[in-house]
């Protein structure tokens, strides 16, 4: 059975920035992402376009089988269905260095339990295929309460500098702990807004250009990204969770992001692709050389 | 009736800090609902939930179901005995605004039935406040489960991402397919945009009514859990949320 990776916190924190680079530089011999965010974009970060590749969302492929049901009054299992939509590649999309499934939204009434039963269902099935699955969570903490994925080897908590992010982490324990979800490893990670602006590893410049309406609204010093650094590190020091260190700031992905470019073409050596690469190595993963 | 008020959003674009900048200029009576597990408008307005000995909407529900369990007549539902604890645990009764907020579950199982219940009192809750404004979790989740099925503003906060451009047009498909009614639907951008950014989405095709200006004083005073509220009226938040209400004739 492969190493199961969920990567969850707080909203807008770079929980799926973290996981295509994470995809990127990590080494298993097979690797498994699975985008559980219905708001999510994890697939246009990876470069992958899954409408020309004639892929489905879990959330697609189900309103496709009850519509199809429905024409044929009822005669069918939609999970044996949805098994041989998995198997056959329909939902499934093959990469070069990945494998991927993405859950998608869902637009009829109701809430995401079925979807959700479907890709544990699906994952239960293809998981033994791979070396690594990384599961991409959406914000929130409700999907928890699904348990997609009961036994989790390493939690990775991305964390923004405030209060909430060290609130969000008592909430992730309460709610796992409740539904009995069960993880070998919980990592803190910080996000870029604990880079200082004065940080020799950011292109100041690049800063300077993208953030010069901060700028011109009196923003001068580090507080803009950071509010706090180093009291914030030392509180997550002091939770004795272990906290692996922050993703650097990167205008390149918010450039990226913006025009929903793959953050597969950021440069090696770039802050966040280095910061990324050191928070791996420090959990004890393997790295592509 | 009241006016319905709906502001949502990715996650982390600022939905929360725009509702509690949004409270202090509403004509009270108004109520405020915090739809998010993760809650964090209480926090922002610098108020202890449980230090109150107020209860959120998941612990009434828990107290009616063990209720029931464990006596009193179990030919009273849990409905209605969860709608009998509502007005006296569950509101929190501020100046100018009462707060309500849904919870963390630590249940196996999905937030449906206490969004249900909410449902269901939402409008009798309304009659007597002149707004009632709704958080909105991250996610999309919660349209699905329509809460509120006729809103007079919806607020979508954006991130400078091509994500959010994506958010906007999902927004709309669910709202359509579950049948929620909106007045006006308004995007707002966040205080990480620059011109750039601005110039890209005010193309869209949506009512732009501006950005919310990057303020220090929010940034600090939600990394210590103080109230937006104790931030002064001049401050560039304020201002500028003040300017988008205007706009938006929500006063």
């Amino acid at each position: 059975m492969g190493k199961i990776i969920v990567v969850t916190g707080r909203g807008g924190t770079g929980k799926s920035t973290f996981v295509t680079l994470f995809a990127r530089f990590v080494n298993p011999k097979s690797l498994l992402l699975i985008d559980l965010d219905p708001d999510g974009s994890l697939a246009k970060m990876l470069g992958v376009d899954l409408d020309k590749e004639g892929k489905l969302t879990i959330s697609d492929a189900l309103s496709k089988i009850i519509a199809k049901g429905k024409e044929n009054k009822g005669k069918q299992d939609t999970p044996d269905l949805l098994r041989r939509m998995t198997k056959d590649g329909e939902i499934l999309h093959r990469d070069k260095k990945f494998d991927l499934m993405t859950l998608g939204t869902k637009f009829a009434p109701g809430c995401y339990c079925l979807p959700d039963e479907m890709i544990k269902d699906a994952i239960a099935q293809i998981e033994k295929n791979y070396e690594m699955i990384i599961v991409d969570s959406p914000a929130g903490l409700e999907h928890l309460n699904r348990k997609v994925t009961p036994d989790i080897d390493d939690l990775f908590v991305v964390l923004d500098p405030s209060e909430k992010s060290a609130k969000h982490i008592d909430r992730i324990k309460f709610v796992a702990k409740g539904v009995k979800i069960t993880y070998r490893n919980f990592y803190l990670v910080g996000n870029y807004r604990f880079t200082p602006l004065e940080s020799p590893v950011i292109y100041r410049g690049d800063v300077d250009r993208k953030c010069s309406s901060l700028i011109e609204a009196g923003v001068k010093d580090s507080s803009f990204l950071t509010g706090f650094t180093d009291e914030i590190e030392a509180y997550l020091l002091r939770t004795g969770e272990r906290y692996l260190g922050r993703i650097e700031y990167d205008p390149r992905v918010r450039e990226h992001n913006l025009k929903g470019e793959s953050l597969f073409k950021i440069p090696e050596d770039s802050p966040s692709s280095m910061s990324v690469k050191k928070i791996l190595r420090e959990a004890g993963y393997g790295l592509v050389s | 009736m009241a006016r319905k008020i709906v502001s949502t959003g990715r996650g982390g674009a600022g939905k929360s800090t725009f509702v509690a900048l949004m409270s202090r200029y509403l004509k009270p009576p108004s109520l405020l609902i915090d739809l998010d597990p993760d809650l964090s408008l209480a926090d922002m307005l610098g108020i202890d939930f449980h230090k109150e000995r107020k209860r959120t909407i998941v612990e009434a529900l828990y107290d009616a179901v063990n209720e029931r369990k464990s006596g009193g007549s179990p030919l009273t539902p849990v409905e209605d005995r969860f709608k009998g604890m509502i007005w006296g645990d569950c509101v929190y009764e501020g100046k100018g605004f009462d707060l309500m907020t849904l919870g963390t579950k630590d249940l196996e199982g999905c937030y449906c039935y206490p969004d249900h219940l909410l449902r269901k009192t939402i409008s009798e809750l309304a009659k007597n406040y002149v707004n009632v404004v709704i958080d909105s979790p991250a996610g999309l989740e919660h349209l699905n489960r329509n809460i509120v099925s006729e809103v007079d503003d919806l607020f979508v906060i954006l991130d400078p991402s091509d994500k959010s451009l994506h958010h906007i047009k999902k927004v709309k498909a669910i709202l359509k397919e579950v049948g929620m009614m909106y007045g006006h639907f308004y995007i707002v951008a966040n205080y990480l945009f620059d011109e750039e950014a601005e110039n890209y989405f005010k193309d869209v095709g949506e009512t732009y009514l501006g950005k919310i200006e990057y303020d220090k004083g929010v940034e600090q005073y939600n990394l210590k859990g103080e109230s937006l509220h104790k931030l002064p009226e001049d401050s560039p938040a304020y201002l500028s949320v003040r300017k988008i209400l205007e706009k938006a004739r929500v006063i």
